[in-house]
């Protein structure tokens, strides 16, 4: 998806996990799917590069779906689809 | 099925204790079963009069200032707090090894912090270790 599509996405769940460093944003990202319904979309903040790779590769493995990221103002925004 | 982690956790450094709570986290979030076999210098840092006063570092030890400062500025939790939060997501068991409490003045569970669970032998890291996927020393 383009950074406008994803900027268009409704958001059932906001993790801002900016601020933390690894593996804290993926710990926090895993406490918080619960909350997302299922088909829900989730969005990550985050200003560790290393999440926009862990997140990705997390979410192939327990069955979520990767829907994009991008970098703006300093972090990363990315997107699953539960 | 859960895929098994075990670590023979030998060192009792901030530098490797953090790294081996980074992995744990790893682990957590994998919904890993881990087991945690705290091993002589470890079981010093384990001691409750040292967990949370103990500031060696094992490598680069001429920075270590610099170090300290980092995960400060980074806002890493304390490798005891790491190990908490890796216990409350999934499955973490942490043993002392006997001797190696000993070694410390430490010959009961009460003498370590709450993290850890039991006082073992190094037969039951060998049978935990052969079953498991991965097995680390740090």
């Amino acid at each position: 998806m383009t950074k406008e599509e994803l900027k268009q996405l409704k958001v059932d769940k906001v993790v801002d996990a900016r601020g933390t460093a690894c593996p804290g944003p993926l710990l926090a990202v895993k406490q918080a799917i619960a909350d997302v319904p299922d088909g829900g979309i989730m969005e990550i903040l985050s200003s560790d590069e290393g999440t926009k790779r862990d997140v990705p590769r997390w979410a192939r493995k327990k069955g979520y779906e990767y829907l994009g990221d991008y970098e703006e103002s300093g972090y990363f925004t990315i997107y699953l689809k539960k | 099925m859960a895929k098994k982690m075990t670590i023979a956790l030998f060192s009792g450094s901030v530098d490797k204790l953090t790294a081996a709570g980074v992995i744990l986290g790893g682990a957590a979030a994998e919904d890993m079963e881990v087991e945690i076999f705290v091993l002589l210098q470890a079981a010093f840092a384990f001691k409750k009069e040292n967990a949370l006063t103990n500031d060696r570092v094992a490598e680069i030890t001429d920075k270590k200032d610099d170090f300290l400062a980092s995960l400060e500025r980074l806002q890493a939790p304390h490798w005891t707090e790491a190990f908490r939060k890796a216990k409350e997501m999934t499955s973490v068991k942490i043993h002392i090894c006997g001797f190696a409490g000993k070694v410390w003045h430490g010959e009961k569970l009460d003498d370590f912090i709450d993290l850890a669970d039991d006082i073992v032998g190094i037969g039951e890291y060998i049978d935990a270790a052969e079953s498991s996927d991965i097995n680390l020393f740090i």
